[in-house]
């Protein structure tokens, strides 16, 4: 039962109604919370969780509501439903079949960290989600867990649905916040880092709607329950998104530390019939590759594991596949969703994408070869923001794993 | 506060950035984007220096020096990444500099020189091209270029653009943005309008390539210049001698501004101050120095050498041709090199 803490009541209460949520102990946790908790206390059970963020750099929750939580001035907080990771839909997904989950986490959070308003901001192309959650919202602003005196007590807060333009690089929190304020979305400088000077120069917490989601679990059964589950390095569980090869592809939650092979052949069913598995891709376009022998690695967010979790989507991909189609999409799409900011990315994906084109026609001459290692090695090493080096995340190991080049 | 830079101490103050502090005691660190007075943006990623606290590279622009700072701004890394990153904008350009108006006074040309920037890794020559390859690039490259010649003071063409966004941080007015995104992005005006604004010249004056520069007639000017009939008479304005001067160091010249304007083909040179220049000075004057002469009037072009490039599109002053101290070496660069050429 552990085992299932976002996805448990899926498919079973009626996401549009929250009085199905209220039923099967919803908002339990506002409500603890305000009787029994304070911001500190509260803060404490999340520190002592282990909980870490779910976009993918695994930063530790607590820490990051500490920093903001400290902070007397007027303060933000964000819940990041970008969700732009090709082969990622896990966040939408929480929306679609339990969105008061959310609003839950985003409402608890939001007072942990004395924000007097949140955002949610949501992809331009979550169209139905939004309709969702303005729904969600209305019912949850009626039964007085949003506005002013939250049931009952001294607690104000207001949520925002703020929807970008459905760039991936404004999944970046600095991005995130430029294209807020109305700027164009591109990361800016850091440091100051936004929990320091985030929206508005307000010290702001951004968290992916996935860590948010954990939160009242967290709060109703304490800091230290959610840490026995999973890997101790990152404790909890984790959205995984099986696509591709698999016999029962879609969103399946599992504990922080599973391994891939647990998790095609328990949870998604095994290789689709007739497909023989060729390697697997961890965390969306930007993720890395897995090849046979490496599919015992467990999963998870430490710096120390060999395989990042990325954005938990899990693609598998069998022999007959052509990876030049492949490639090709994945440098198409960052070639298309850089910002164009730095010069590396800049200039760098659009090279990378007219190499993979050379690539699948079988053009590419031995100059390209070199020019590849070389804009390779740049995206990694010298670019402003990460997804520079998330375009040469997968190319790398296609090359180095696959050796696509034929050498 | 002591860091070190290169194994060696060098006395700073707290909040300088690494790059300040090698600016100030002469370690060369290659920068495009940053320039004088404006935020360091840390985009052209040339800056990347190694230090003691992180295995990142790092921008040295943006670096605020510390305690047990240990900076070192050479390594073979280092050079790999800025050869690279050079190599990359050095691929839009590559060919185009023998026939650009900045040639020999760019900053891009200068770095690729200094960096022996020659490997063409990422501009397929034609031959090797398949025609559907040529196609896509030829569509490519289109919707990256925007020209415009329409205004009279400034000639924007972002073909040569290097995406640095000293126009975009140094205009008052906000007139340039980043259009599109990643490879189609294009520095331009709002919605792709005309360039409209008060002609300040501070964005020709900050741009490090010629994607913005001086809008004038070249060719008439030179034409004027050697038309043997005609006076060019040369109206300088105040303070123009040091950023004459400033942009000549750039192409290597060394002249002095005196025997400058002869050799350029000026006849006559006076100063004076664009404050004291009324309206009907520049007829009168015309006027008078025709008849003293006794040469036709229309056989006397005078041209106001100053930064105030708006005076491009005020005709009504009877100013033949409005030149800048960029326009200036680039007739020093066009015309006494050529000489040069020619006696040998």
């Amino acid at each position: 039962m552990e085992n299932k803490i976002i996805t448990k009541y899926w498919n079973k209460i009626d996401p549009l109604n929250i009085q199905d949520y209220i039923k099967v102990g919803g908002y339990d946790a506002l409500k603890k919370f305000i009787r029994d908790m304070d911001a500190r206390t509260a803060l404490e059970e999340i520190k002592k969780s282990g909980l870490c963020g779910r976009g993918g750099a695994g930063f530790p929750t607590g820490q990051k509501m500490e920093m903001v939580a400290e902070k007397t001035e007027k303060k933000y907080f964000i819940c990041n439903l970008d969700e732009s990771e090709p082969g990622t839909y896990k966040d939408s997904s929480i929306v679609d079949n339990n969105p008061h989950m959310l609003l839950e986490g985003i409402i608890v959070s939001a007072l942990i960290v004395g924000a007097g308003k949140a955002f949610i901001y949501l992809n331009g192309h979550y169209e139905k989600q939004k309709e969702i959650l303005a729904h969600a919202l209305e019912q949850a602003r009626e039964k007085e867990f949003l506005g002013k005196g939250i049931i009952g007590s001294c607690y104000d807060l207001d949520i925002e649905i703020f929807q970008g333009a459905g760039a991936y690089v404004c999944g970046e929190e600095t991005a995130l916040i430029n294209s807020m304020e109305g700027n164009r979305g591109e990361p800016k400088l850091r440091p100051p880092y936004p929990t320091d000077s985030g929206l508005c120069g307000k010290p702001t917490c951004v968290n992916n709607a996935e860590t948010i989601a954990s939160v009242p679990w967290i709060i109703v059964n304490g800091g230290e329950a959610y840490s026995k589950i999973g890997a101790s390095c990152s404790p909890g569980t984790k959205l995984y998104i099986l696509g591709g090869a698999v016999k029962k592809p879609g969103v399946v939650e599992a504990p922080t530390g599973t391994t891939i092979h647990k998790l095609i052949h328990e949870f998604g069913g095994g290789i689709s019939c007739g497909k023989e598995l060729w390697f697997a891709q961890i965390g969306g376009a930007s993720g890395r590759l897995i090849t046979e022998n490496e599919l015992d690695t467990p999963l998870t967010f430490s710096r120390d594991c060999p395989v990042p979790l990325g954005s938990g989507a899990v693609l598998i991909v069998d022999k007959s596949v052509n990876i030049y189609d492949l490639i090709l999409s994945w440098t198409g799409f960052f070639r298309r969703e850089s910002c164009g900011k730095c010069v590396p990315c800049r200039e760098g994906t659009f090279r990378l994408h007219e190499i993979a084109g050379r690539l699948k026609d079988g053009e590419i001459s031995e100059r390209d070869k070199e020019a590849l290692e070389d804009i390779l090695w740049t995206l990694n090493n010298t670019t402003f923001c990460p997804l520079g080096k998330f375009a040469a995340t997968a190319m790398s190991d296609a090359v180095e794993k696959l050796g696509i080049l034929g050498d | 506060m002591e860091i070190k830079i290169n194994n060696k101490k060098y006395k700073v103050e707290e909040g300088e950035t690494v790059l300040d502090v090698c600016r100030r005691e002469d370690i060369r660190i290659p920068t495009l984007c940053s320039f004088e007075g404006l935020p360091r943006e840390a985009v052209c990623r040339l800056c990347l220096v190694e230090i003691n606290l992180t295995d990142k590279l790092v921008t040295s622009c943006t670096l605020k020096v510390c305690e047990k700072l240990e900076v070192t701004t050479e390594s073979e890394k280092i050079e790999k990444a800025r050869r690279i990153n050079l190599e990359l904008l050095w691929a839009d350009h590559a060919g185009k500099c023998a026939t650009c108006k900045k040639n020999r006074m760019c900053e891009l040309q200068s770095l690729a020189e200094e960096y022996k920037i020659e490997n063409f890794h990422f501009v397929p020559r034609k031959d090797e091209m398949t025609v559907r390859e040529e196609l896509a690039l030829v569509k490519e490259n289109w919707s990256r270029v925007v020209v415009e010649n329409e205004n009279l003071c400034i000639s924007r063409n972002s073909e040569f653009c290097v995406e640095c966004r000293r126009c975009i941080n140094i205009c008052t007015e906000k007139k340039f943005s980043f259009n599109h995104r990643a490879g189609d992005v294009v520095v331009g005006t709002p919605y792709d309008q005309k360039l409209e604004c008060s002609f300040c010249g501070e964005c020709v004056r900050a741009c490090p390539v010629a994607a913005l520069t001086d809008q004038n007639n070249f060719g008439k000017i030179i034409q004027d210049l050697d038309d043997l009939k005609k006076i060019a008479v040369a109206i300088v304005d105040a303070g123009m001698e040091e950023k004459i001067l400033e942009q000549l160091a750039k192409i290597g010249n060394k002249d002095k501004i005196d025997g400058l304007f002869a050799k350029l083909g000026f006849e006559k040179v006076i100063v004076l101050s664009e404050k004291d220049l009324r309206d009907e000075m520049i007829e009168n004057f015309k006027a008078d120095f025709a008849r003293k002469e006794k040469i036709n009037f229309n056989d006397i072009a005078v041209f106001f050498i100053s930064s105030e490039i708006k005076l491009k599109a005020k005709k009504d002053k009877g100013l033949d041709y409005v030149l800048s101290e960029r326009e200036v070496a680039r007739l020093a660069r066009d015309k006494i090199s050529q000489k040069v050429k020619s006696k040998s």
